[in-house]
């Protein structure tokens, strides 16, 4: 088992975030609250309630430079909130937002985050000296239905969205007096606000949990077909791979390295999948399964198939696939809708060995990478 | 007849298992709304295609899905009249008592006897696994449910036709 801690904090989480330093978890038990639980020795204690939305919060992030934080509900606001003394206090985003905000992030330099809408917009703020407030600009028209999820490459210039539409987007957010023109942006570094840059049609149905890797140079992203997408090369020739797996569709997913990246979903399980040294990537196994089960999974799998072909079952038991992996061990008992990398302060390594998974059965699990010998390869 | 019965049960179970992958999602056309989209189809892309599950004529299941709601529609064996009257009243017994059961449609969809609506709320409060386990029970116990209330009345009509006839011997 690789989960290290598993907290029960309320029945039903829908997104969490946690302080720069781990010691805090901000998370929406399902309503219209955030709750922000301290860790103190063994137990958790809730330490603030944030009330200021009227309706379920479905977004939550923490910056980790200025300790801010940054929540979107559904009823159609956002704020930002500075911790001031021992009190949390809201400041609210403009976000000319006339649907509920379903998504929201912060850019990597924490100067602007962007917000993903059922408006069919995503919504691209900053702060302004002179207002005192946040403001935001559009980008409209783009998007045939609700962004779902947004990821900022670490450039801080690129936002790559998913949508219901099953469309992957990557738009240019350069907003004039905010970010400044740098080679090191490279090639897009001339680009104008909400300009599209590339449109990736690769899935047959809704998409979910855009994420870029570490470097920038890989981005992944979920189909509601049960698909996980790689795409390499950003650019005017995308190279793109289409990962099909046999377990129901995901929600979110995470890049711990450059080779490996774990996906959630309604599954209940986390999914590893990883790369092979020519870039080829492929589910590799489930994490958090019994030891019984562990190994390779397409290993079984196969010899499964073949003792199927020969007319004995060569493991004893599980000769229906489906009744096999809901018996085994979960952690999460429901849809697992949220995952979040747990860096290590200091550390400046591109590879992630922690990350919290939260989901419909309100659990936060903190998974450990360590010590597994199969995964330890891609990492 | 019960193999048959089992193999159109299991393929129910597991187009459910699939299918039942729902999540709150608020309404994209009306303002702070979060509706349904199964039954408001304000948005096509948010529908799935519909799957029909058949097991002859007169029995069949169908399965709607939206991002955030599902569907299951049920066509009731009725061989003869008196089953049709009985699955008819029996059902409408049932969804008149619809809050009682919390996934079931207070109307059916049209062309069929009876609807459950799943909403992601029932996910979240209530296991999936259950869930599912519900519905296929219903589904088994609704046939057997009407067979013996036919029985029953059939039973009950012999009864009073011999009592009445007694009085001309």
């Amino acid at each position: 088992m690789t989960a290290i801690a598993v907290h029960q904090f309320a029945h039903c989480i829908t997104c969490h975030a946690w302080s720069p330093d781990h010691s805090m978890v901000a998370f929406c038990p399902n309503n219209n609250e955030v709750h922000i639980y301290k860790s103190l020795q063994d137990n958790w204690e809730r330490v603030h309630v944030l009330q200021k939305h009227d309706q379920l919060i479905s977004g939550i992030d923490w910056s980790v430079r200025s300790n801010r934080i940054v929540t979107a509900s559904h009823d159609r606001n956002s704020y930002v909130w500075n911790l001031e003394g021992s009190e949390w206090v809201p400041t609210l985003v403009i976000l000319r937002l006339n649907r509920a905000a379903l998504c929201v992030q912060w850019s990597p330099k924490e100067n602007k985050f962007a917000v993903g809408s059922g408006a069919k917009t995503v919504c691209i703020c900053y702060y302004e000296q002179e207002n005192n407030w946040w403001v935001s600009k559009l980008i409209r028209k783009r998007h045939d239905s609700s962004v779902t999820n947004v990821a900022w490459h670490p450039n801080n210039l690129l936002l790559a969205t998913t949508s219901t539409d099953g469309k992957c987007r990557i738009f240019s957010t350069f907003i004039k007096g905010v970010d400044t023109k740098d080679s090191k942006a490279g090639t897009f570094s001339d680009s104008k606000f909400g300009e599209l840059i590339v449109q990736l049609d690769l899935s047959f149905s809704w998409a979910f949990g855009v994420k870029w890797s570490a470097s920038g140079n890989t981005l992944a992203y979920a189909g509601h077909n049960s698909m996980i997408y790689f795409v390499d090369e950003v650019g005017p020739s995308p190279l793109a791979q289409s990962v099909a797996f046999r377990d129901l569709p995901l929600r979110d997913i995470l890049f711990v390295s450059e080779r490996m990246v774990i996906g959630v979903g309604f599954d209940c399980h986390p999914m590893a999948f990883a790369a092979d040294e020519r870039g080829i990537w492929s589910f590799v196994r489930f994490l958090g399964e019994k030891k019984t089960a562990s190994g390779s999974k397409y290993g079984s799998q196969f010899s499964e198939a073949f003792g199927k072909l020969y007319g004995q079952p060569r493991q004893g038991v599980g000769n229906d696939s489906v009744e096999s992996s809901r018996l085994r061990g979960c952690v999460h008992e429901n849809c697992i809708n949220c995952i979040v990398p747990l860096k290590e302060p200091g550390g400046r390594g591109s590879t992630i060995k922690r990350f919290s998974t939260s989901g419909l059965d309100g659990k936060v699990v903190i998974w450990d990478l360590e010590g597994q010998d199969d995964l330890s390869q891609y990492l | 007849m019960a193999t048959t019965l089992r193999l159109y049960l299991t393929c129910i179970r597991n187009t459910l298992e699939a299918a039942m992958c729902l999540q709150n999602f608020p309404c994209q056309e009306v303002e702070r709304h979060n509706k349904p989209e199964v039954e408001l189809k304000t948005s096509s892309e948010l529908l799935l295609n519909p799957i029909l599950i058949c097991r002859n004529e007169s029995e069949k299941c169908l399965i709607e899905t939206s991002i955030n709601s599902l569907r299951i529609s049920l066509k009731v064996k009725q061989t003869d009249e008196l089953e049709n009257i009985l699955t008819k009243k029996f059902l409408r017994f049932l969804s008149m008592r619809a809050e009682a059961f919390q996934v079931l449609r207070r109307k059916p969809v049209q062309g069929y006897d009876i609807s459950f609506l799943i909403t992601n709320y029932h996910c979240e409060d209530m296991q999936k696994q259950k869930l599912i386990d519900f519905i296929v029970q219903f589904m088994e116990d609704i046939d057997k449910e009407i067979s013996e209330l036919k029985m029953s009345v059939n039973t009950r009509g012999r009864l009073v036709a011999t009592e009445f006839l007694k009085q001309f011997i």
